[in-house]
């Protein structure tokens, strides 16, 4: 665990509750630091990696290969004017809130590429994440609802009904992945992989996890809720400014947190032969997140009924389906 | 209102996924539209009532900005009227010319149409792959015509200039850039796409007797199976020279609306390759004054342009700018069938369905 | 084409006339504006649309075209009849060619002409509460235009 190191170092120089404190304070500039480079930079990826996809260039003018255009986009985001009008004051501003806190909580729950490289840490951490993942369709109500625009309700009822729909899916995926390495614990987890990668002998599973995971996080082609072309934004339409900035970091952040929940639950998170663990995680985490990132860029939208018809009819029985094939599994 | 559940949406007339200004009051329940209402009128520019105080020579910019996504179509159709009325005789040259940029200029307007109908759906990438094969022939527009949205070629007796010197070699390498586009990467994109076919196949359909009640022609018409392009039905130009087919599908769906497109547009390109290789020397304008007086009468011209159907009735008086010049736009028929077509779809299709019936509202509105 | 325009003009004895040697359009001159409607119907046999409907202002009299097509040739038929000043009103005839709808409606909306019997005449292009009809050549631009803000609009 990072405090651990941190607070052993600090106390070497300073009396003890002092040295507590200000280890929690590097902790938290860390912390900070590090959320904030990580979405930014995935973010740069994303848009680098569309432009490539479609014969464009990205971002080029700001720092090199244009890696700093997002951090302007977010100091201009700052400047922005707040132009909603009539709204649920407490309702509106509880929601970019708990969006860039839950996702940056998300960060700091996983260990970033190493055992014990977690800012915070509790056993059950997986199912920590799971539930900060899940808190979005109350998010989406309230703020769709908060936001006095016909655009947002919509939005925000799709929302709901569509992660309602799939988290199920995903809880019952990763529980059978918990059955099969017996703990709730990313280190055990990723332990449990030591002989053969779960990905491997359950392909069915890292699908269905990959689909339900993307469908919670709304990335294309499952952002229904956002659809920008027929609801504008969805739930998202009355933001602006720092607001709006904070759902642009916690989508990247959520992108991440999947793209390395697949990795540490399916592809052996940070083992691997020669090269040390946070490479290979690095390796694996990127290779995943790429993938993740394509398929909004070469495929259109459902339409709303036709993803829950997916989600209930196919997604949920298959993954019901896997559960009880691994319990089966384990208990022979 | 009565209904407690219903939501009145005013989309449009700002709205990203609206061709243009179009404003569509949908009522909603849940997802479903109940009922839909399109309002148009907010591109009106009067472009009748200029007419009537412009020269002849001087409307054709006016034309222009009508259908911007497909211009030159406009400038041929209101050359075509202006020299049918003062009985001027084009040379062959300049109908072959004509024809070229005609077709040209359809394939570019088709291939907004592929790309924003994807984009309609949430992919993004199809529209900017659209918008790059129409890069290739805007330049060619450009090398030809200095202009590039709203080329101002034509004028009466022919066009300003004549084609610079290899331009048919340019025309025929984009023309095979964009056939093996077309054939190949939009088919893997659109039509062996699986989420592509589910939101097109079967949504919104229009049937024979439908299109006949609205009075809607050109490639929406010929999507529900109603073969009359007045390319063959009364060839104009140089269209009965050569030789192409017109594509008719019978479903009258999204799909078949897509697809008629996608085939006029390597219909387009044997269109131009024929015209290329027939094309005849000559003068490319036949000399006429810049301010002309055409005698009393009405002159009624209709042309097959990129959307349909597009006619100019024009009244002439005898002096030299037009006594009232009305122009009859085909999409102007077919929105107001968007009134029964989005009744009882999810609101999601009824972007589609509007992306698919393809209007500019410039045209619309006039 | 030639026998239709005959024998329109023999069925409606007197109230038909055929105007000829302009461009080789089929033109027919309706006398009386109240026989539309039967026209329309007899029409209705020939031709299946409405193709568009032409308002030529001759003040003090209005001169409607209205032009008929079909989907199977390439014929037109150019129905004109004449309003007066005084009386700028004729019965509509959505209920036979119903894409005469929007049309009738535009013609309403730039030339203040009243369609009898029309479902739904409303101005289309302009707002509602423009002042005149500007494709009138009596039309001016006068303070009242020149100042228009807009309409109220009620949510």
């Amino acid at each position: 665990m990072i405090f651990d190191y941190v607070y052993s170092i600090v106390s070497r120089f300073v009396f003890s509750p002092l040295s507590y404190i200000i280890s929690f304070i590097i902790i938290a500039i860390l912390a900070v630091i590090v959320t904030a480079f990580i979405p930014v930079f995935i973010g740069w990826v994303d848009r680098k990696y569309s432009a490539r996809i479609q014969s464009r260039y990205g971002p080029v003018y700001v720092g090199p290969f244009g890696l700093l255009q997002n951090f302007a986009d977010l100091t201009k985001m700052l400047g922005k004017r707040f132009i909603a009008t009539n709204i649920d004051v407490l309702a509106f501003n509880f929601t970019p809130i708990v969006v860039a806190t839950s996702s940056f909580a998300m960060l700091l729950l996983l260990p970033l590429g190493a055992p014990g490289l977690e800012f915070i840490s509790i056993p059950y951490s997986l199912l920590f994440v799971y539930t900060l993942l899940a808190i979005s369709p109350l998010l989406l109500l309230v703020a769709g609802w908060g936001e006095n625009n016909k655009y947002a309700l919509i939005g925000g009822f799709r929302g709901a009904a569509q992660i309602i729909s799939y988290e199920l899916a995903l809880i019952i995926v990763l529980s059978s992945v918990a059955l099969l390495s017996g703990s709730y614990s990313i280190p055990a987890i990723v332990a449990g992989q030591s002989s053969i990668w779960y990905g491997l002998y359950l392909p069915v599973t890292l699908l269905i996890f990959i689909i339900s995971g993307l469908a919670i996080i709304e990335r294309e082609p499952f952002d229904v809720p956002e659809a920008s072309q027929e609801l504008q934004a969805g739930w998202k339409v009355e933001y602006s400014g720092i607001r709006y900035g904070f759902f642009l970091i916690g989508d990247y952040v959520r992108v991440t947190v999947i793209a390395m929940l697949v990795t540490y639950l399916f592809l052996g998170g940070w083992l691997g032969p020669v090269l040390p663990g946070v490479l290979w995680f690095i390796i694996k985490a990127a290779i995943v997140l790429m993938i993740i990132l394509t398929p909004r860029w070469i495929f259109g939208r459902p339409r709303i009924d036709q993803l829950i018809k997916f989600g209930w009819n196919w997604l949920l029985p298959l993954a019901i389906l896997n559960l009880i094939l691994v319990e089966l599994f384990v208990v022979l | 209102m009565e209904h407690k559940d219903r939501i009145r949406m005013n989309i449009g007339p700002v709205h990203p996924a609206m061709h243009g200004v179009l404003k569509l009051i949908l009522d909603v329940e849940g997802d479903t539209v109940v009922k839909a209402e399109p309002e148009i009128g907010f591109l009106h520019r009067a472009s009748e009532k200029i007419a009537e105080m412009r020269y002849f020579s001087n409307y054709y910019p006016i034309m222009d900005k009508l259908d911007y996504v497909s211009a030159l179509n406009m400038e041929i159709l209101y050359a075509s009227t202006v020299e049918k009325a003062a009985g001027i005789t084009i040379s062959e040259r300049a109908t072959y010319m004509r024809t070229i940029m005609a077709e040209i200029q359809r394939i570019m307007s088709h291939l907004i149409f592929i790309g924003s109908l994807g984009e309609d759906f949430g992919n993004l990438t199809s529209f900017i792959w659209a918008l790059r094969e129409r890069e290739l022939l805007m330049t060619i527009v450009e090398k030809i015509s200095g202009g590039r949205l709203a080329p101002m070629y034509m004028c009466n007796g022919g066009m300003f200039y004549d084609f610079p010197e290899g331009i048919d070699k340019d025309i025929l390498e984009a023309l095979d850039k964009i056939e093996n586009k077309v054939k190949h990467e939009y088919s893997a994109v659109f039509t062996k796409n699986q989420i592509f076919l589910s939101r097109t196949k079967g949504i919104g359909i229009m049937t024979k007797d439908m299109i006949k009640r609205y009075g809607i022609t050109g490639p929406i018409a010929r999507a529900s199976g109603i073969n009359r392009d007045l390319r063959k039905v009364s060839p104009y130009l140089a269209y009965d020279k050569v030789d192409f087919d017109v594509p008719v599908e019978e479903n009258g769906d999204t799909y078949s609306r897509f697809i008629v497109r996608l085939n006029e547009i390597l219909e387009s390109i044997k269109i131009i390759r024929q015209c290329l290789k027939q094309l005849p020397a000559g003068n490319y304008k036949t000399a006429v004054p810049w301010i002309i007086r055409i005698p009393k009468k009405d002159t009624f011209v209709k042309q097959e342009s990129s959307r349909g159907e597009m006619g100019i009735f024009l009244v002439t008086d005898g002096s030299d700018k037009p006594y009232r010049l009305k122009l009859r736009s085909p999409t102007f028929f077919a929105i107001r069938a968007l009134e029964e077509l989005l009744v009882n779809v999810k609101v999601a299709d009824a972007f589609v369905i509007v992306a698919s019936i393809d209007p500019v509202m410039g045209e619309v509105d006039r | 084409m030639e026998n239709l325009s005959e024998k329109l003009i023999k069925e409606f004895n007197g109230k038909l006339d055929a105007i000829k040697g302009q461009n080789n359009l089929n033109i027919v001159a309706l006398k009386n504006k109240k026989l539309i409607k039967k026209l329309s119907w007899e029409i209705k046999n020939y031709f299946d649309i409405l193709y568009t409907l032409t308002v030529v202002d001759y003040s003090p009299v209005f001169e409607l075209n209205y032009v008929f097509s079909n989907y199977e040739n390439d014929d037109i038929l150019i129905v004109k009849v004449n309003l007066d000043e005084k009386d700028l009103s004729i019965d509509s005839i959505t209920d036979i060619f119903d894409s005469a709808n929007w049309e009738e409606r535009e013609a309403y909306d730039l030339f203040g002409i009243k369609f009898n019997g029309h479902p739904d005449l409303r101005r289309i292009l302009l707002p509602e509460d423009w002042p005149g009809h500007p494709l009138r050549k009596s039309f001016e631009i006068n303070d009242e235009v020149r100042h228009w803000t807009g309409l109220d609009l009620k949510f």
